[in-house]
Protein backbone atom coordinates (compact mmCIF):
# COMPACT_ATOMS: atom_id res chain seq x y z
CA UNK A 1 0.00 0.00 0.00
CA UNK A 2 1.40 3.50 -0.73
CA UNK A 3 1.01 6.63 1.21
CA UNK A 4 -1.06 8.26 -1.32
CA UNK A 5 -4.59 6.67 -1.75
CA UNK A 6 -5.17 5.88 -5.42
CA UNK A 7 -7.64 8.44 -6.91
CA UNK A 8 -8.84 6.09 -9.45
CA UNK A 9 -8.59 2.22 -8.71
CA UNK A 10 -9.50 -0.47 -11.39
CA UNK A 11 -9.79 -3.33 -9.77
CA UNK A 12 -9.91 -7.10 -12.00
CA UNK A 13 -12.25 -5.51 -14.52
CA UNK A 14 -13.29 -7.81 -17.30
CA UNK A 15 -15.40 -6.59 -20.45
CA UNK A 16 -16.71 -8.70 -22.90
CA UNK A 17 -18.23 -7.86 -26.59
CA UNK A 18 -20.24 -11.23 -27.27
CA UNK A 19 -17.68 -13.38 -26.93
CA UNK A 20 -14.61 -11.04 -27.30
CA UNK A 21 -13.08 -10.52 -24.43
CA UNK A 22 -11.87 -6.59 -23.94
CA UNK A 23 -10.53 -6.48 -21.46
CA UNK A 24 -9.27 -9.54 -19.37
CA UNK A 25 -8.64 -8.97 -15.50
CA UNK A 26 -7.59 -5.41 -15.69
CA UNK A 27 -5.91 -3.66 -12.56
CA UNK A 28 -5.02 -0.54 -12.32
CA UNK A 29 -4.17 2.10 -9.85
CA UNK A 30 -3.51 5.39 -10.43
CA UNK A 31 -2.39 8.55 -7.82
CA UNK A 32 -3.23 12.02 -7.89
CA UNK A 33 -1.47 13.86 -9.88
CA UNK A 34 -0.31 11.44 -11.99
CA UNK A 35 -0.25 11.47 -15.78
CA UNK A 36 -0.57 7.70 -17.23
CA UNK A 37 -0.44 6.99 -20.92
CA UNK A 38 -1.93 4.04 -22.03
CA UNK A 39 -0.30 2.62 -25.44
CA UNK A 40 -1.31 -0.59 -27.53
CA UNK A 41 -2.28 -1.94 -30.77
CA UNK A 42 -5.73 -1.30 -32.04
CA UNK A 43 -8.09 -3.06 -30.70
CA UNK A 44 -6.02 -4.17 -27.61
CA UNK A 45 -8.79 -2.40 -25.14
CA UNK A 46 -7.06 0.70 -24.16
CA UNK A 47 -9.80 3.01 -25.20
CA UNK A 48 -12.19 0.45 -23.34
CA UNK A 49 -10.73 1.06 -20.34
CA UNK A 50 -10.53 4.42 -20.43
CA UNK A 51 -14.31 4.98 -21.58
CA UNK A 52 -14.80 2.26 -18.60
CA UNK A 53 -13.04 4.87 -16.04
CA UNK A 54 -16.41 7.05 -16.61
CA UNK A 55 -18.66 4.32 -17.46
CA UNK A 56 -19.66 5.14 -21.16
CA UNK A 57 -18.75 1.58 -21.37
CA UNK A 58 -20.24 -1.08 -18.79
CA UNK A 59 -17.87 -3.58 -17.07
CA UNK A 60 -18.68 -7.20 -16.89
CA UNK A 61 -16.64 -8.48 -13.85
CA UNK A 62 -14.44 -6.17 -11.15
CA UNK A 63 -14.88 -2.71 -10.04
CA UNK A 64 -13.69 0.82 -10.50
CA UNK A 65 -13.13 3.33 -7.81
CA UNK A 66 -12.60 7.15 -9.13
CA UNK A 67 -12.20 9.18 -6.04
CA UNK A 68 -13.16 6.95 -3.68
CA UNK A 69 -16.60 6.66 -5.05
CA UNK A 70 -17.52 2.85 -6.56
CA UNK A 71 -19.04 3.41 -10.02
CA UNK A 72 -21.07 0.44 -10.17
CA UNK A 73 -22.75 1.14 -6.53
CA UNK A 74 -26.21 2.60 -6.87
CA UNK A 75 -25.71 5.27 -4.12
CA UNK A 76 -23.00 6.88 -5.89
CA UNK A 77 -24.69 9.38 -8.79
CA UNK A 78 -22.62 8.57 -11.70
CA UNK A 79 -23.26 11.95 -13.68
CA UNK A 80 -21.96 13.89 -10.28
CA UNK A 81 -18.83 11.12 -10.55
CA UNK A 82 -18.21 12.49 -14.19
CA UNK A 83 -18.21 15.88 -13.21
CA UNK A 84 -14.73 14.91 -11.74
CA UNK A 85 -14.09 13.36 -14.77
CA UNK A 86 -12.90 15.51 -17.83
CA UNK A 87 -13.19 13.29 -21.16
CA UNK A 88 -11.67 14.72 -24.61
CA UNK A 89 -12.46 12.29 -27.32
CA UNK A 90 -10.53 11.08 -30.86
CA UNK A 91 -13.40 13.25 -32.68
CA UNK A 92 -13.35 16.32 -30.91
CA UNK A 93 -17.43 16.50 -30.57
CA UNK A 94 -17.83 19.90 -30.07
CA UNK A 95 -21.37 20.72 -29.85
CA UNK A 96 -21.98 22.25 -33.63
CA UNK A 97 -25.52 24.37 -32.44
CA UNK A 98 -23.34 26.69 -30.06
CA UNK A 99 -20.35 28.94 -30.33
CA UNK A 100 -17.20 28.06 -28.69
CA UNK A 101 -17.53 30.49 -25.85
CA UNK A 102 -21.34 28.61 -25.41
CA UNK A 103 -19.55 25.03 -25.47
CA UNK A 104 -17.46 25.95 -22.44
CA UNK A 105 -20.14 27.72 -20.31
CA UNK A 106 -23.07 25.24 -20.94
CA UNK A 107 -22.54 22.47 -18.62
CA UNK A 108 -21.09 24.86 -15.52
CA UNK A 109 -23.86 27.17 -16.06
CA UNK A 110 -26.88 23.96 -16.43
CA UNK A 111 -24.90 21.39 -13.55
CA UNK A 112 -23.33 24.03 -11.09
CA UNK A 113 -25.50 26.25 -11.63
CA UNK A 114 -22.72 29.64 -11.74
CA UNK A 115 -24.11 32.43 -12.99
CA UNK A 116 -23.20 32.81 -16.84
CA UNK A 117 -20.93 35.69 -16.38
CA UNK A 118 -19.01 33.90 -14.01
CA UNK A 119 -19.00 30.86 -16.13
CA UNK A 120 -17.80 33.40 -19.19
CA UNK A 121 -15.06 34.60 -17.49
CA UNK A 122 -13.87 31.05 -16.86
CA UNK A 123 -14.68 30.37 -20.14
CA UNK A 124 -12.41 32.80 -21.68
CA UNK A 125 -9.66 32.58 -19.11
CA UNK A 126 -9.30 28.72 -20.38
CA UNK A 127 -9.49 29.56 -23.95
CA UNK A 128 -6.68 32.02 -23.31
CA UNK A 129 -5.31 29.20 -22.09
CA UNK A 130 -5.46 27.21 -24.80
CA UNK A 131 -4.85 29.86 -27.20
CA UNK A 132 -8.19 30.54 -28.92
CA UNK A 133 -9.91 33.53 -27.36
CA UNK A 134 -10.24 35.00 -30.64
CA UNK A 135 -12.87 32.18 -31.51
CA UNK A 136 -14.82 32.60 -28.99
CA UNK A 137 -18.18 33.78 -30.68
CA UNK A 138 -17.58 31.43 -33.39
CA UNK A 139 -18.68 27.82 -34.20
CA UNK A 140 -17.13 24.53 -34.01
CA UNK A 141 -17.35 24.23 -37.84
CA UNK A 142 -15.58 27.31 -38.43
CA UNK A 143 -12.17 26.28 -36.65
CA UNK A 144 -9.83 23.57 -37.85
CA UNK A 145 -9.01 20.10 -35.86
CA UNK A 146 -6.56 21.04 -34.00
CA UNK A 147 -8.12 24.70 -32.75
CA UNK A 148 -11.77 22.23 -32.53
CA UNK A 149 -9.76 20.02 -30.20
CA UNK A 150 -8.53 22.84 -28.36
CA UNK A 151 -11.62 24.03 -27.33
CA UNK A 152 -12.94 20.29 -26.37
CA UNK A 153 -10.04 20.39 -23.83
CA UNK A 154 -11.27 23.79 -22.41
CA UNK A 155 -14.71 22.63 -22.37
CA UNK A 156 -13.78 19.64 -20.44
CA UNK A 157 -11.56 21.87 -17.87
CA UNK A 158 -14.35 24.28 -17.66
CA UNK A 159 -16.35 21.70 -15.15
CA UNK A 160 -12.81 21.94 -13.13
CA UNK A 161 -12.73 18.49 -13.16
CA UNK A 162 -9.81 16.38 -10.89
CA UNK A 163 -9.27 13.95 -13.89
CA UNK A 164 -8.41 14.35 -17.67
CA UNK A 165 -9.39 11.58 -19.52
CA UNK A 166 -7.60 11.41 -23.03
CA UNK A 167 -9.33 8.92 -25.81
CA UNK A 168 -6.68 9.15 -28.63
CA UNK A 169 -7.11 13.01 -29.07
CA UNK A 170 -4.43 13.82 -31.95
CA UNK A 171 -5.58 10.90 -33.90
CA UNK A 172 -7.63 12.47 -35.95
CA UNK A 173 -5.59 15.51 -36.89
CA UNK A 174 -3.71 16.77 -39.88
CA UNK A 175 -0.24 15.75 -38.84
CA UNK A 176 0.69 19.21 -38.46
CA UNK A 177 -1.53 20.04 -35.88
CA UNK A 178 -1.13 17.41 -33.64
CA UNK A 179 2.02 20.12 -32.52
CA UNK A 180 -0.67 22.62 -30.72
CA UNK A 181 -2.74 20.02 -29.18
CA UNK A 182 0.09 18.11 -27.19
CA UNK A 183 1.15 21.54 -26.24
CA UNK A 184 -1.57 22.11 -24.60
CA UNK A 185 -1.80 18.95 -22.97
CA UNK A 186 2.00 19.07 -21.70
CA UNK A 187 1.26 22.19 -20.77
CA UNK A 188 -1.88 20.73 -18.42
CA UNK A 189 0.65 18.08 -17.44
CA UNK A 190 3.00 20.55 -15.81
CA UNK A 191 0.40 21.65 -13.60
CA UNK A 192 -0.72 18.63 -11.71
CA UNK A 193 -3.33 17.21 -13.20
CA UNK A 194 -4.35 14.26 -13.17
CA UNK A 195 -4.53 12.35 -16.69
CA UNK A 196 -4.87 9.22 -18.53
CA UNK A 197 -4.04 9.50 -22.37
CA UNK A 198 -4.38 6.99 -24.50
CA UNK A 199 -2.27 7.66 -27.53
CA UNK A 200 -0.01 6.52 -30.62
CA UNK A 201 2.15 9.69 -29.82
CA UNK A 202 5.38 8.25 -28.06
CA UNK A 203 6.77 11.68 -28.07
CA UNK A 204 4.12 12.84 -25.29
CA UNK A 205 4.31 9.20 -23.68
CA UNK A 206 8.27 9.69 -22.93
CA UNK A 207 7.70 13.77 -22.25
CA UNK A 208 5.09 13.94 -20.12
CA UNK A 209 4.17 10.38 -18.55
CA UNK A 210 4.87 9.33 -15.09
CA UNK A 211 4.20 6.13 -15.59
CA UNK A 212 3.52 4.23 -19.17
CA UNK A 213 0.83 1.50 -19.51
CA UNK A 214 1.31 -1.36 -22.44
CA UNK A 215 -2.16 -3.29 -23.05
CA UNK A 216 -2.59 -5.91 -25.98
CA UNK A 217 -5.78 -7.94 -26.22
CA UNK A 218 -7.45 -6.57 -22.95
CA UNK A 219 -4.27 -7.33 -20.91
CA UNK A 220 -2.13 -5.12 -19.38
CA UNK A 221 1.52 -6.92 -20.05
CA UNK A 222 3.51 -4.01 -19.01
CA UNK A 223 3.52 -0.93 -16.84
CA UNK A 224 6.60 0.97 -16.00
CA UNK A 225 8.59 4.51 -16.33
CA UNK A 226 8.75 5.95 -19.78
CA UNK A 227 12.86 5.77 -19.51
CA UNK A 228 12.22 2.12 -18.70
CA UNK A 229 9.88 1.33 -21.00
CA UNK A 230 11.67 2.85 -24.13
CA UNK A 231 15.20 2.02 -23.52
CA UNK A 232 14.38 -1.48 -21.73
CA UNK A 233 11.24 -3.02 -22.57
CA UNK A 234 10.82 -6.41 -21.17
CA UNK A 235 7.38 -8.10 -22.98
CA UNK A 236 8.66 -9.46 -26.33
CA UNK A 237 5.25 -8.27 -27.77
CA UNK A 238 6.08 -4.68 -26.03
CA UNK A 239 9.62 -5.33 -28.11
CA UNK A 240 7.78 -5.80 -31.07
CA UNK A 241 5.14 -3.04 -30.93
CA UNK A 242 7.98 -0.68 -30.16
CA UNK A 243 9.97 -1.58 -32.82
CA UNK A 244 7.16 -1.49 -36.01
CA UNK A 245 6.16 2.34 -34.77
CA UNK A 246 9.95 3.88 -33.50
CA UNK B 1 -15.15 -9.39 -39.33
CA UNK B 2 -17.51 -9.55 -42.14
CA UNK B 3 -19.16 -6.56 -43.75
CA UNK B 4 -22.25 -5.48 -43.05
CA UNK B 5 -24.99 -5.49 -45.60
CA UNK B 6 -25.58 -1.77 -47.35
CA UNK B 7 -29.56 -1.14 -46.77
CA UNK B 8 -30.79 1.83 -49.05
CA UNK B 9 -33.78 3.31 -47.44
CA UNK B 10 -36.78 4.13 -49.90
CA UNK B 11 -38.53 7.02 -48.20
CA UNK B 12 -41.76 7.29 -50.21
CA UNK B 13 -43.91 10.16 -48.43
CA UNK B 14 -47.55 10.41 -48.72
CA UNK B 15 -47.28 14.45 -48.66
CA UNK B 16 -46.92 16.52 -51.68
CA UNK B 17 -43.94 16.40 -53.81
CA UNK B 18 -41.36 19.00 -52.40
CA UNK B 19 -39.94 20.22 -55.37
CA UNK B 20 -36.38 20.31 -54.73
CA UNK B 21 -33.99 22.74 -56.18
CA UNK B 22 -31.61 20.00 -58.37
CA UNK B 23 -34.83 18.69 -59.38
CA UNK B 24 -35.55 20.26 -62.33
CA UNK B 25 -38.99 18.31 -63.04
CA UNK B 26 -40.56 19.13 -60.51
CA UNK B 27 -39.82 22.55 -59.73
CA UNK B 28 -41.57 22.94 -63.75
CA UNK B 29 -44.65 20.60 -62.22
CA UNK B 30 -44.95 22.63 -59.25
CA UNK B 31 -45.23 25.84 -61.43
CA UNK B 32 -47.19 24.72 -63.73
CA UNK B 33 -49.81 23.35 -61.26
CA UNK B 34 -49.81 26.29 -59.35
CA UNK B 35 -50.08 28.57 -62.44
CA UNK B 36 -52.81 26.41 -64.12
CA UNK B 37 -54.77 26.08 -61.16
CA UNK B 38 -54.98 30.22 -60.62
CA UNK B 39 -55.62 30.31 -64.40
CA UNK B 40 -58.65 27.99 -63.78
CA UNK B 41 -59.57 29.57 -60.78
CA UNK B 42 -59.91 33.28 -62.28
CA UNK B 43 -61.21 31.92 -65.59
CA UNK B 44 -64.21 30.14 -63.48
CA UNK B 45 -64.52 33.46 -61.51
CA UNK B 46 -64.83 35.67 -64.83
CA UNK B 47 -66.32 33.32 -67.37
CA UNK B 48 -68.93 31.59 -64.91
CA UNK B 49 -69.45 34.06 -61.89
CA UNK B 50 -72.99 32.61 -61.48
CA UNK B 51 -71.95 29.42 -59.41
CA UNK B 52 -68.25 30.47 -59.06
CA UNK B 53 -68.66 33.37 -57.14
CA UNK B 54 -71.49 32.07 -55.16
CA UNK B 55 -69.15 29.25 -54.48
CA UNK B 56 -66.32 30.92 -53.36
CA UNK B 57 -68.07 33.14 -51.12
CA UNK B 58 -69.69 30.37 -49.44
CA UNK B 59 -66.28 28.38 -49.10
CA UNK B 60 -64.24 30.22 -46.73
CA UNK B 61 -65.99 29.10 -43.50
CA UNK B 62 -64.64 25.80 -44.38
CA UNK B 63 -61.09 26.82 -44.99
CA UNK B 64 -60.76 28.36 -41.58
CA UNK B 65 -61.96 25.11 -40.25
CA UNK B 66 -59.85 23.13 -41.78
CA UNK B 67 -56.67 25.21 -40.57
CA UNK B 68 -58.28 24.84 -37.15
CA UNK B 69 -58.47 21.35 -37.55
CA UNK B 70 -55.08 21.06 -39.22
CA UNK B 71 -53.35 23.49 -36.82
CA UNK B 72 -54.66 22.10 -33.28
CA UNK B 73 -54.01 18.61 -34.82
CA UNK B 74 -50.78 18.65 -35.82
CA UNK B 75 -49.73 20.80 -32.30
CA UNK B 76 -50.66 17.62 -30.40
CA UNK B 77 -48.99 15.31 -33.02
CA UNK B 78 -45.72 16.86 -32.52
CA UNK B 79 -45.75 16.92 -28.56
CA UNK B 80 -47.22 13.04 -29.00
CA UNK B 81 -44.58 12.63 -31.40
CA UNK B 82 -42.12 13.58 -29.52
CA UNK B 83 -42.82 11.30 -26.51
CA UNK B 84 -43.56 8.58 -29.11
CA UNK B 85 -40.12 9.12 -30.88
CA UNK B 86 -38.39 9.22 -27.53
CA UNK B 87 -40.07 6.27 -26.31
CA UNK B 88 -39.31 4.22 -29.55
CA UNK B 89 -35.23 4.93 -28.27
CA UNK B 90 -36.16 4.10 -24.62
CA UNK B 91 -33.65 1.75 -23.25
CA UNK B 92 -36.43 0.72 -21.12
CA UNK B 93 -38.07 -1.85 -22.01
CA UNK B 94 -41.73 -1.58 -20.89
CA UNK B 95 -41.92 2.55 -22.32
CA UNK B 96 -40.16 1.02 -25.64
CA UNK B 97 -43.05 -1.64 -26.24
CA UNK B 98 -45.46 0.82 -25.19
CA UNK B 99 -44.62 3.13 -27.69
CA UNK B 100 -43.48 0.68 -30.06
CA UNK B 101 -46.75 -0.46 -30.02
CA UNK B 102 -48.55 2.08 -30.36
CA UNK B 103 -47.10 3.25 -33.75
CA UNK B 104 -48.13 -0.40 -34.81
CA UNK B 105 -51.37 -0.47 -33.63
CA UNK B 106 -52.48 3.29 -35.16
CA UNK B 107 -50.41 2.71 -38.38
CA UNK B 108 -52.34 -0.72 -39.10
CA UNK B 109 -55.86 0.97 -38.94
CA UNK B 110 -57.20 3.35 -41.75
CA UNK B 111 -57.44 7.13 -40.37
CA UNK B 112 -61.01 6.98 -41.41
CA UNK B 113 -61.78 3.50 -39.30
CA UNK B 114 -59.98 5.52 -36.54
CA UNK B 115 -62.07 8.33 -36.96
CA UNK B 116 -65.43 6.70 -36.67
CA UNK B 117 -63.91 4.67 -33.85
CA UNK B 118 -63.01 7.57 -31.69
CA UNK B 119 -66.66 9.17 -32.80
CA UNK B 120 -68.93 6.51 -32.62
CA UNK B 121 -67.60 3.17 -30.79
CA UNK B 122 -66.26 5.35 -28.28
CA UNK B 123 -69.60 8.30 -28.37
CA UNK B 124 -71.07 4.93 -26.56
CA UNK B 125 -69.18 6.08 -23.27
CA UNK B 126 -68.12 9.21 -23.67
CA UNK B 127 -69.75 11.92 -25.73
CA UNK B 128 -67.17 13.79 -27.60
CA UNK B 129 -68.09 17.07 -29.68
CA UNK B 130 -67.48 16.51 -33.47
CA UNK B 131 -64.62 18.99 -33.49
CA UNK B 132 -62.81 17.56 -30.35
CA UNK B 133 -63.38 14.09 -32.10
CA UNK B 134 -62.13 15.28 -35.08
CA UNK B 135 -58.56 16.65 -33.43
CA UNK B 136 -58.10 13.88 -31.30
CA UNK B 137 -58.47 11.10 -34.03
CA UNK B 138 -55.75 13.04 -36.16
CA UNK B 139 -53.30 13.83 -33.70
CA UNK B 140 -53.64 10.32 -32.82
CA UNK B 141 -52.86 9.11 -35.99
CA UNK B 142 -50.54 11.37 -36.92
CA UNK B 143 -48.22 11.40 -33.48
CA UNK B 144 -47.51 7.96 -34.44
CA UNK B 145 -45.88 9.16 -37.75
CA UNK B 146 -44.67 11.71 -36.15
CA UNK B 147 -43.46 9.33 -33.40
CA UNK B 148 -41.04 8.08 -36.68
CA UNK B 149 -40.06 11.24 -37.75
CA UNK B 150 -38.64 12.31 -34.35
CA UNK B 151 -36.89 8.91 -33.78
CA UNK B 152 -35.71 9.43 -37.20
CA UNK B 153 -34.47 13.36 -36.30
CA UNK B 154 -32.68 12.05 -33.05
CA UNK B 155 -30.64 8.76 -34.22
CA UNK B 156 -29.56 11.03 -37.18
CA UNK B 157 -27.38 13.14 -34.43
CA UNK B 158 -23.92 11.14 -33.92
CA UNK B 159 -23.73 9.52 -30.84
CA UNK B 160 -20.61 11.24 -30.13
CA UNK B 161 -22.57 14.25 -28.74
CA UNK B 162 -24.41 12.03 -26.50
CA UNK B 163 -20.89 10.87 -25.29
CA UNK B 164 -19.75 13.83 -25.08
CA UNK B 165 -22.35 15.59 -22.92
CA UNK B 166 -22.58 12.20 -20.28
CA UNK B 167 -19.10 12.90 -19.60
CA UNK B 168 -19.65 16.54 -18.97
CA UNK B 169 -21.91 15.08 -16.25
CA UNK B 170 -25.32 16.04 -18.15
CA UNK B 171 -27.50 12.96 -17.44
CA UNK B 172 -30.15 11.21 -20.62
CA UNK B 173 -32.51 13.57 -20.11
CA UNK B 174 -30.35 17.18 -19.91
CA UNK B 175 -28.39 15.43 -22.84
CA UNK B 176 -31.97 15.22 -24.88
CA UNK B 177 -32.85 18.50 -23.95
CA UNK B 178 -29.83 20.41 -24.26
CA UNK B 179 -27.25 18.71 -26.78
CA UNK B 180 -29.28 16.65 -29.04
CA UNK B 181 -32.78 17.95 -29.93
CA UNK B 182 -31.47 21.52 -30.98
CA UNK B 183 -29.82 20.05 -32.93
CA UNK B 184 -32.05 17.30 -34.40
CA UNK B 185 -34.71 19.82 -35.05
CA UNK B 186 -32.78 21.18 -38.11
CA UNK B 187 -33.66 17.51 -39.76
CA UNK B 188 -37.27 16.87 -37.94
CA UNK B 189 -38.77 20.27 -39.23
CA UNK B 190 -38.81 19.21 -42.75
CA UNK B 191 -40.69 16.16 -42.84
CA UNK B 192 -42.94 17.89 -40.52
CA UNK B 193 -43.67 20.27 -43.25
CA UNK B 194 -44.58 17.37 -45.20
CA UNK B 195 -47.12 15.36 -42.86
CA UNK B 196 -48.48 19.14 -42.05
CA UNK B 197 -49.54 19.24 -45.77
CA UNK B 198 -50.15 15.09 -45.34
CA UNK B 199 -52.45 16.25 -42.90
CA UNK B 200 -54.33 19.15 -44.29
CA UNK B 201 -55.83 17.22 -47.11
CA UNK B 202 -56.54 14.42 -44.73
CA UNK B 203 -58.71 16.34 -42.45
CA UNK B 204 -60.90 16.30 -45.64
CA UNK B 205 -61.93 12.62 -44.02
CA UNK B 206 -63.33 14.90 -40.96
CA UNK B 207 -66.71 16.33 -42.89
CA UNK B 208 -68.02 13.13 -42.12
CA UNK B 209 -68.32 14.11 -38.36
CA UNK B 210 -70.32 16.85 -39.16
CA UNK B 211 -67.41 19.11 -38.90
CA UNK B 212 -68.00 21.74 -41.26
CA UNK B 213 -64.44 22.22 -43.15
CA UNK B 214 -64.06 23.16 -46.38
CA UNK B 215 -65.07 19.92 -47.89
CA UNK B 216 -68.47 19.91 -45.35
CA UNK B 217 -69.01 23.12 -46.82
CA UNK B 218 -68.59 22.25 -50.79
CA UNK B 219 -71.01 18.99 -49.61
CA UNK B 220 -73.62 21.70 -48.16
CA UNK B 221 -73.62 23.97 -50.99
CA UNK B 222 -73.60 20.82 -53.34
CA UNK B 223 -76.98 19.46 -51.66
CA UNK B 224 -78.70 22.38 -51.45
CA UNK B 225 -78.04 23.71 -55.30
CA UNK B 226 -77.17 20.13 -57.27
CA UNK B 227 -74.26 22.06 -58.51
CA UNK B 228 -72.14 18.66 -57.90
CA UNK B 229 -69.75 19.56 -60.99
CA UNK B 230 -68.94 23.33 -60.53
CA UNK B 231 -68.57 22.69 -56.59
CA UNK B 232 -66.33 19.59 -56.42
CA UNK B 233 -64.05 21.67 -59.10
CA UNK B 234 -64.00 24.48 -56.89
CA UNK B 235 -63.15 22.60 -53.74
CA UNK B 236 -60.29 20.62 -55.18
CA UNK B 237 -58.48 23.80 -56.75
CA UNK B 238 -58.58 25.82 -53.35
CA UNK B 239 -57.18 22.19 -51.83
CA UNK B 240 -54.36 22.34 -54.62
CA UNK B 241 -53.58 25.81 -54.48
CA UNK B 242 -53.01 25.66 -50.82
CA UNK B 243 -51.27 22.51 -50.58
CA UNK B 244 -49.11 23.62 -53.28
CA UNK B 245 -48.03 26.78 -51.45
CA UNK B 246 -47.36 25.04 -48.03
CA UNK B 247 -45.09 22.63 -50.24
CA UNK B 248 -43.28 25.59 -51.48
CA UNK B 249 -42.59 27.15 -48.17
CA UNK B 250 -41.68 23.54 -46.49
CA UNK B 251 -39.20 23.43 -49.67
CA UNK B 252 -37.78 27.07 -49.13
CA UNK B 253 -37.30 26.30 -45.46
CA UNK B 254 -35.31 23.06 -46.14
CA UNK B 255 -33.70 25.01 -48.35
CA UNK B 256 -32.67 27.66 -45.63
CA UNK B 257 -31.86 24.98 -43.18
CA UNK B 258 -29.22 22.99 -45.54
CA UNK B 259 -27.82 25.97 -46.62
CA UNK B 260 -27.23 26.83 -42.71
CA UNK B 261 -25.44 23.75 -42.23
CA UNK B 262 -22.88 24.27 -45.36
CA UNK B 263 -21.78 27.61 -43.40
Amino acid sequence: MSAVDPIIAIRGVSKYFGSLKALDAVSLDILPGEKVVIIGPSGSGKSTLLRAINRLETIDEGNIVVDSMNLDDEANDINKIRMELGMVFQSFNLFPHKTVLKNLTLAPIKLKKISSAEAEKTALNLLEKVGICDKADNYPVQLSGGQQQRVAIARALAMEPKIMLFDEPTSALDPEMIGEVLDVMTKLAREGMTMVVVTHEMGFAREAADRVVFMDEGRILEIGSPDHFFNQPEHPRLKKFLSQIL
Amino acid sequence: MAEKPVIVEIDVGDGAAIPRTEDKGLVSAWWLSFIGAIVCLLALLIFKPDPYVRLIKFLPDGIIVTFQVTISSIALAIVIGLFTGLGRISQNRFINLAASTYVEVVRGIPLLVQLFYIYYALGRFVRVPDMAAAVIAMSVCYGAYMGEVFRAGIKSIDYGQTEASLSLGFNKAQTMFYVILPQAWRTILPPVGNEFIALLKDTSLVSILAVADLLRRGREFASESFLYFETYTMVAIIYLIITLILSKLVSIMEERLSRHERR
